[in-house]
This record gives C-alpha cells, sequence and structure tokens, in this order.
C-alpha cells in the first residue's frame, strides 16, 4: 500500500514555529506521511521512529540532511555514514564524550551554572537567551574543545548555521551556506597550537598525532563537536527557562524534590524537542507501518511528532516532572543516537538544579521563536521578575 | 531470556543500571557489568526489557537462552 499523502509544508515559517497541531494531524494520517511538496516521507508515531533509527540496513544515513550540498560536505563524518565504516568513525568521536570520559567536568560544570544562575537571580529581572541558555554552552563548549578569542564570538552563530543548512535549499539554508562554511574553514586549518592544553580538543589532535585516529581526521571531529553542541543545548534550557515559567507547579516539584532533576530535563526535552526532523533514505522498498516506502526515498523524521505520540506516552500533551520519559527520542535512538548526550545531560542537569535550587518563581515576558530548518529554539525570552529562593 | 551485551557500542550512559539495577552496574570506570545475564521470572524479564528499551544507543538484546 502507497502511504496517505498531505500537502503540508514541512518547512512553512509557522509550521517551524509551532509544529505541534501540524505534527498531530499528519500522526493522526499515518505513521508514515507522503509530503510532495517536501519531496520527504513524513515518519510521525514513536514506534515508527524507532524501528527506523533502529534499522541502519534499511535506511540509510547517508543523506541524512535535506539537500545535496550538505549531504556531499558531511561526508566522511559518522554522522553520514552506515555501518562498518560508521562503527570506527563513531567510536573515535564519542571517545572523549562518553559519561566515563566527562566525569571529571560533572564538578566544574555544576559550579558554572550554580554561579551564572546565581548572578542572574541577584539582578532581579534578565533576558533568558543571551544570558543563559547561549551564555552557558558556549561557555562550556569554548573550554571543552580548548578555544578563546574570535572563535569563541562567531561559535554562536556558526553553530546556528550548522544546523540550519541540514535543511531544504530554501533561502534559510542557502544564506546559512557561507556562515557555516566559515566555521568549516576553521576546523580545516586549526592546528593543536591554536587549542589550550589540557583540552579536549588538543587531545584529539595529540590522538591524530600519536596515530590513534587517521591523519587528518581531528579537524572534522572538532567540526562535529561544534556543529553538533552548540544549537541543540542552547535550544533545551532555553525550553528549561519558559517551561518553569509557564509551569509553576512543576518547578515546586522539582524544588521539593531534587532527586526529580533527571527527569524534569528528559521531560522538557520530549516536551519540546530541539530538533524538529533528520532525515534517512530508504535504500530498498521497505514496509513501515503497513506501508510501502520505495527505495531512494528520503524519509524526515518527526522527532518532536514522536515524542507527543498518545500511543507511547499518556497525555502527551502535559508537561509532567514526574513522567521520567527516559526513552523519549530528542537523542534520536540507535547506533546514531547523539554522541553528544552525555555532555548535553550534564549541562541540563546543571542548570535545572540549579534554577531549583535558587529560584522559587519565575514570572516570564515576551518571548518569541524564529522559523528554522532543523533546530526548534527560543530567539528571545524576557524573565521580568525572579523570587529567589 | 538472556541479555547481550554490544560491547563496543556501549558508551555507559548508564540508563539500563537505573531501569535494572538488580541485573547490571557501571563499575568504577564506567564500565557496564551485566551481573545476572541469564534472566527468568517475571520481575526480572520485565527489568530486562525495560533496559532494553532505555538503551540509548541500541547495545542491549534480551535474547532467548
Amino acid at each position: 500500500m502507497n502511504p496517505i499523502e498531505s500537502d503540508v509544508d514541512i518547512w512553512d515559517d509557522d509550521i517551524t514555529v509551532d509544529p505541534y497541531p501540524t505534527y498531530t494531524a499528519l500522526r493522526d494520517l499515518g505513521g508514515v506521511v507522503h509530503l510532495p511538496k517536501n519531496d520527504l516521507y513524513a515518519v510521525t508515531r514513536y514506534d515508527l521512529i524507532r524501528d527506523v533509527l533502529a534499522d541502519p540496513a534499511s535506511f540509510s544515513s547517508t543523506t541524512l540532511g535535506f539537500n545535496p550540498m550538505v549531504n556531499e560536505a558531511l561526508q566522511g563524518t559518522s554522522l553520514a555514514s552506515d555501518p562498518p565504516v560508521h562503527t570506527q568513525l563513531r567510536a573515535t568521536l564519542s571517545a572523549n564524550l562518553t559519561p566515563r570520559a566527562l566525569r571529571g567536568l560533572k564538578v566544574t560544570i555544576d559550579e558554572k551554572a550554580d554561579k551564572l544562575v546565581a548572578e542572574l537571580v541577584a539582578t532581579g529581572s534578565f533576558e533568558a537567551i543571551d544570558s543563559l541558555a547561549r551564555a552557558f554552552p558556549l561557555d562550556i563548549v569554548a573550554d571543552l574543545i580548548g578555544f578563546s578569542g574570535h572563535v569563541k564570538d562567531n561559535m554562536l552563530r556558526w553553530g546556528q548555521a550548522a544546523m540550519q543548512v541540514i535543511g531544504p535549499l530554501n533561502h534559510r539554508t542557502q544564506e546559512s551556506f557561507p556562515i557555516a562554511g566559515e566555521l568549516y574553514g576553521w576546523c580545516s586549518s586549526v592546528t593543536a597550537e591554536d587549542l589550550a592544553p589540557g583540552s579536549i580538543g588538543r587531545g584529539i589532535f595529540d590522538a591524530e598525532a600519536r596515530g590513534d585516529i587517521p591523519q587528518g581526521s581531528a579537524g572534522h571531529i572538532i567540526h562535529q563537536y561544534l556543529g553538533a553542541g552548540v544549537d541543540t543545548t542552547i535550544a533545551s534550557i532555553g525550553n528549561i527557562v519558559a517551561l518553569f515559567g509557564r509551569h509553576p507547579e512543576q518547578l515546586k516539584l522539582v524544588r521539593e524534590n531534587p532527586e526529580l532533576v533527571p527527569a524534569a530535563f528528559a521531560e522538557v526535552l520530549r516536551y519540546w524537542t530541539p530538533l524538529h526532523i533528520w532525515g534517512r533514505t530508504a535504500v530498498r522498498d521497505v514496509e513501515l507501518g503497513g506501508v510501502t516506502v520505495p527505495a531512494g526515498a528520503q524519509l524526515g523524521i518527526l522527532l518532536g511528532a514522536g515524542n507527543r505520540d498518545p500511543r507511547h506516552y499518556d497525555n502527551p500533551d502535559v508537561f509532567d516532572v514526574t513522567r521520567n520519559p527516559v526513552d523519549h527520542l530528542s537523542f534520536g535512538y540507535g547506533p546514531h543516537g547523539c554522541a553528544g548526550q552525555g555532555l548535553a545531560r550534564l549541562e541540563g542537569h546543571a542548570i535545572v538544579e540549579a534554577l531549583a535550587r535558587r529560584v522559587k518563581s519565575l514570572t516570564l515576558g515576551d518571548g518569541y521563536r524564529v522559523p528554522s530548518n532543523i533546530t526548534r529554539s527560543f530567539e528571545q525570552l524576557q524573565v521580568l521578575e525572579v523570587e529567589a529562593a | 531470556m538472556r541479555i547481550e551485551l554490544d560491547r563496543p557500542r556501549c558508551e555507559g550512559h548508564g540508563l539500563c543500571e537505573e531501569a535494572a539495577p538488580a541485573l547490571m552496574h557501571l563499575d568504577d570506570d564506567g564500565e557496564l557489568v551485566i551481573d545476572s545475564p541469564d534472566v527468568d521470572g517475571e520481575q526480572d524479564i520485565a527489568a530486562a526489557k525495560a533496559a532494553v528499551r532505555v538503551c540509548p544507543v541500541a547495545a542491549l538484546k534480551l535474547v532467548a537462552a
């Protein structure tokens, strides 16, 4: 059977800002919905998304992006490769990112989060995106890779552009390619001496010099850290502030039960998924949810639609910090599951914990999102008043 | 039933340990140790299934013994 069709344009400005009504409509139509306007097959339901992500033999990552230029640029990375090549590239990429590798960083990350949140609380009111959601991960990732100066100043726009260009060839992608190219250029020319001694970035060059990883791969790995690790974390930290502001009773629950910190962060990720969509290609005709996805078809995996699937989560449109949705889809799943999720959890938990410790309530003012191809993030979010704990 | 671990794929995220603390744990080096690979009994099988389900990189499997 052929999948049902919908005339939705999944990259329509309004849909990227508020995709959830569209996700509901598409999920109700089918687990796989053909979107001719975008020339792709949207995967909308939780179980099917897990099935696709767990099956790299049927669904290739070589076209994870939605335009040929970005897929070409990503060739040779673990992101865009399939097993068996993927297995080695992934091991190299994640060696410095596993929870065991990052254990030494937890104390530093917790201290930085607490200090930053304490300073913001003391001011009484603040703009949460620049001063917290962006400032914190940029600081952490700069220390991790070991750069400073102009690179640090550019990292926000570079990180945003690296995500944007994964989209289709719309104006957002075209405007972002030159900026993503600056990041690529820097990563291609960076040397060990440019990075702080003792940093993970420097360590990757040391591994290359020792022959532990292939010659020329250090720059690629750093590119993936920066391309993937900035915009996504920014989105999730902005969402933490917004959701605690909108749901004071949920903040109160975490304040009274600090053991809920990991569950609260998982629920933030489930409720507002940082990445809209991620790509795969069917390598042959594949049966998926009772329909046939033809060989060569581009899939668009709607992670946020899966995270709100009522077939999997009870009352999925309710934000509930006691739910503990450890199997949410925001880090993807399977062999390509987010390589930086250990670091993301350290950062997210540190921010949730610091807010729960220092903030009794937040009064939110204006906040808005701007249309975006891949990452769904607040552009600005005013906290008009903080009641300190 | 038997719990199988794809060792190279395991990155030590530790979600399985939270789901099935009686069956597996991360050691002092952050490496996963399956304490009871062979599981039977409703409770252990349910815990093992939960551990398999939450592994973010799909490194665990539950197979017929």
